[in-house]
């Protein structure tokens, strides 16, 4: 807005001098108040901008601040207060329930990201077929698992993976093999998890990878298969490569998802310690359980604080990764 | 023009004077009670039954009730928590102006009387004398109307009294006399109940009845009691201390480590557990209702209300069930109280509608629409209650069982971590369930993990 008429008034104030040139017109103020809009100086863009930055600063930085702040004391919301500096942060580091909830939020997150990856490039790549009859149909209906409601997905895949009942058992069943407790057993609570976070995710993200294979110039596909290259090696050797920068956003925001697993795995179990072991607790669970089944805002304000931290290591080193990639890229 | 002027403010003045004149002679106070009243309520479940905010507001056609489902956890736990500390902040009133809360956190709730109005302070007004609740009364007056060990659930700890009760569980046996009697067990309610006047010889009956099943059966976990570990519960609820004993400071003392009731219950649960006789089906998961229907299980420890629930998710075994006494005699799960948060705006119209919303001639009405069960003991006798039988559990005799149960139950004191310990342990049991550690193992390992649990170090 405001750079638009800026630029506007530097038009049109070198058009009234004698010499445009365009070293002067750097020099040329902007045109003194005479009332209107541009008058304003772009202050209008503050204004427009304004409720982008009230919104934040109300739900997004208000909390922040708050539970950096409860972080360093012993906060019972409705009990004792007492500042205690960094002893949530010592006793957080010696809790063996915080590092099992990291372990099972990073096996979830593996589980959940890297099959959806490939899954969701083969449904690109499905996509782009350009003889695909009712394409708009196809992609809108990849974005069904993503605007329903979580808790009914969980409610659903829970009767799926049922262990008496469940649809998934009668299969794994009718090939012989006993049946899976999917809530008990550790490992597949984590792939029961894993898949309603797959089944959710997995056609929006192939809505973005579509979206970057067809920015992918249609000229290297006619030379490759002008070189002989199959469809195969046309996928390998131009598609993927085409692919990296959005494989890479996707990887990210996928983490920053991952590592915040919450919805699943508390209805999955029912209950805040995330079954009888702690087997499907995460940490955002975790974190809940401490706020709101112990009452211990402070120690669960750490948990925020970690998972933060956690979050920006895992976002450091994918960018270190994508840098060191594209620049093999230049080379 | 001027003069005009002076003159209409004049005029104004004086007509503003002759109607607070007006006022004050002898219209306040009618006006003052056909003034238009919100009551905004938080509550769960089936607490708050439409027909009945009908009926008040057919009585008072100036007050509105507004009612909002939540999730317990979220209303008890999130909301309450988030009112009550933003009101200690701002000092600001706002908010509901009741609150159902569950006696899971009652415990939590009770060691923060500051949350709540103290009822004792309230006196119901004249609103509701022709609809039966006499005025002046306060939460002292009311007292004697209900079950002691349900009134104790409202108590804090400095003996304010933040909430009145509303219906009440129970906890009777629901089982399947059709099953019972396939596996060649005694199916009549007396002689079902004579089974088991101890816990043991529950789990003996149980014994009995799965050495019936098929091969084909057990593999997919049918079994006698569709989950063991409502036996703990039920067992601890029936003696006179859980997790903290009474010792007359304000938290408690926590005994959980030393409290034989606690062991007895954990063995017992562990024992039903070995023996097989748990189907494992957590209760109000996917699979809990497709075992009524279908007989992977033929017990279930159930309280008054869930029966209506037994009655909604399979109507077609109507006939099939009946009720029979809890082994060693009474029992009690869930119930919740109404409070009036400290912060409410609204607290006579809120105390008004509470008191008559919970008086005996309105949980009689819950009883005979809902199955809710008076917490009201002077019903008891009634013979809309003790006579009434239900038609889909056999024709048990549902209000004489039940009542009989719950006049049997003492108060039970509750502290602030109750509901982290309950998790605790029922994590431990589902361990020894799952099989993944033998009983002493997840014993020891559920007492580690409490002593290093937050909620319990912090001491509040």
């Amino acid at each position: 807005m405001s750079v638009t008429s800026d630029s506007l008034k530097s038009v049109k104030g070198s058009r009234r001098k004698s010499a445009p040139s365009p070293w002067r017109q750097k020099k040329i103020k902007p045109a003194k108040d005479t009332g209107g809009l541009a008058s304003l100086n772009g202050k209008w863009g503050y204004l427009f901008t304004a409720p982008f930055f009230i919104m934040f600063l109300i739900f997004g930085l208000a909390p922040i601040v708050y539970s950096t702040v409860i972080a360093f004391f012993n906060w019972d919301p409705i009990g004792e207060i007492k500042y205690i500096g960094l002893q949530n942060f010592t006793e957080l580091l010696a809790d063996d329930r915080f590092w099992l909830a990291l372990g099972n939020t990073l096996e979830i997150w593996a589980l959940s990201t890297f099959p959806q990856l490939a899954m969701s490039i083969g449904l690109a790549a499905i996509l782009r077929n350009k003889f695909l009859k009712g394409k708009t149909a196809w992609r809108t209906v990849l974005l069904v698992p993503n605007i329903t409601s979580v808790i009914a997905v969980a409610i659903v895949f829970g009767q799926l993976f049922g262990r008496d009942f469940g649809m998934i058992n009668n299969v794994i069943e009718l090939f012989g093999f006993p049946r899976v407790d999917f809530i008990e057993n550790s490992f597949a609570s984590h792939v029961a998890i894993a898949t309603m976070i797959t089944w959710r995710w997995m056609g929006y993200n192939a809505l973005i990878f579509l979206a970057s294979m067809l920015a992918i110039p249609e000229e290297l596909y006619e030379s490759a298969s002008l070189d002989g290259a199959s469809a195969w090696k046309q996928f390998l050797y131009v598609t993927l490569p085409g692919l990296r920068n959005t494989i890479t956003f996707v990887l990210i925001v996928g983490t920053i998802g991952g590592l915040q697993v919450f919805a699943e795995p508390l209805t999955l179990g029912g209950g805040l310690s995330g079954g009888s072991s702690r087997q499907f607790s995460t940490l955002t669970l975790f974190l809940y359980e401490q706020a709101f089944a112990s009452y211990q805002w402070g120690y669960a304000a750490a948990v925020g604080i970690l998972i933060t931290v956690i979050v920006l290591i895992v976002s450091v080193i994918n960018f270190v990764i994508t840098r060191r990639l594209s620049s093999e890229d230049t080379k | 023009m001027a003069k005009l002027f002076a003159n209409k403010r004049f005029l104004t003045s004086v007509s503003a004077l002759a109607l607070l004149g007006v006022m004050s002679i002898g219209i306040t106070p009618a006006q003052a009670e056909d003034a238009p009243v919100k009551v905004t309520v938080w509550s769960f479940g089936d607490v708050i039954q439409r027909d009945l905010v009908r009926q008040y507001q057919a009585l008072h056609p100036n007050v509105t009730i507004e009612y909002t489902k939540y999730n317990l956890d979220d209303v008890n736990g999130t909301k309450l928590i988030t009112q009550c500390s933003a009101y200690k902040l701002t000092k600001k009133l706002g908010g509901p102006d009741i609150v159902a809360v569950e006696v899971a956190y009652s415990g939590k709730w009770r060691a923060t009387p500051s949350c709540f109005q103290d009822l004792r302070k309230m006196e119901t007004s004249t609103t509701n004398v022709s609809a039966g609740v006499k005025a002046g009364l306060s939460a002292t007056d009311l007292k004697s109307d209900y079950l002691p060990w349900r009134w104790a659930q409202g108590v804090g700890y400095d003996d304010s009294v933040i909430g009145i009760p509303t219906d009440v569980g129970g906890l009777e046996v629901a089982y399947r006399s059709d099953l019972f009697k396939a596996a060649g067990l005694p199916y009549q309610r007396d002689a079902v109940s004579k089974l088991w006047p101890t816990w043991d010889k529950f789990v003996e009956t149980g014994k009995k009845y799965v050495a019936k099943l098929t091969a084909a059966q057990k593999k997919k976990n049918f079994s006698f009691i569709d989950d063991a570990g409502s036996i703990y519960t039920a067992m601890l609820n029936q003696g006179t201390s859980k997790y903290y004993d009474n010792d007359g400071t304000d938290a408690g003392k926590l005994v959980y480590k030393t409290n034989p009731a606690i062991k007895k219950a954990w063995d017992t649960t562990v024992a039903a557990m070995n023996a097989g006789i748990s189907s494992k089906t957590a209760q109000f998961t996917a699979d809990w209702p497709v075992g009524m229907n279908n007989g992977k299980f033929a017990v279930i420890l159930s309280p008054a209300w869930m029966t209506e629930y037994i009655k909604a998710q399979a109507p077609t075994t109507k006939g099939k069930w009946d009720i029979a006494n809890i082994p060693v005699g009474g029992g009690n799960q869930g119930g919740t109280q109404l409070t009036i948060p400290a912060g409410a705006v609204n607290k006579q119209a809120a105390y008004d509608f509470m008191t008559w919303y919970l008086a005996p001639a309105q949980q009689l009405q819950m009883f005979k629409k809902y199955g809710l069960f008076p917490s009201t003991p002077s019903l008891y006798s009634d013979p809309a209650v003790s006579g009434y039988n239900d038609p889909f559990f056999n024709n048990a005799p549902v209000g004489k069982i039940y009542s009989d149960g719950m006049l049997k139950l003492k108060p039970i004191f509750e502290g602030t971590c109750q509901r982290a310990i309950d998790m605790a342990f029922g994590a431990g049991l589902g361990r020894v369930q799952a099989k993944k550690q033998t009983s002493a193992a997840s014993w020891t390992a559920t007492l580690a993990a409490l002593s290093k649990d937050k909620c319990l170090t912090t001491g509040n």
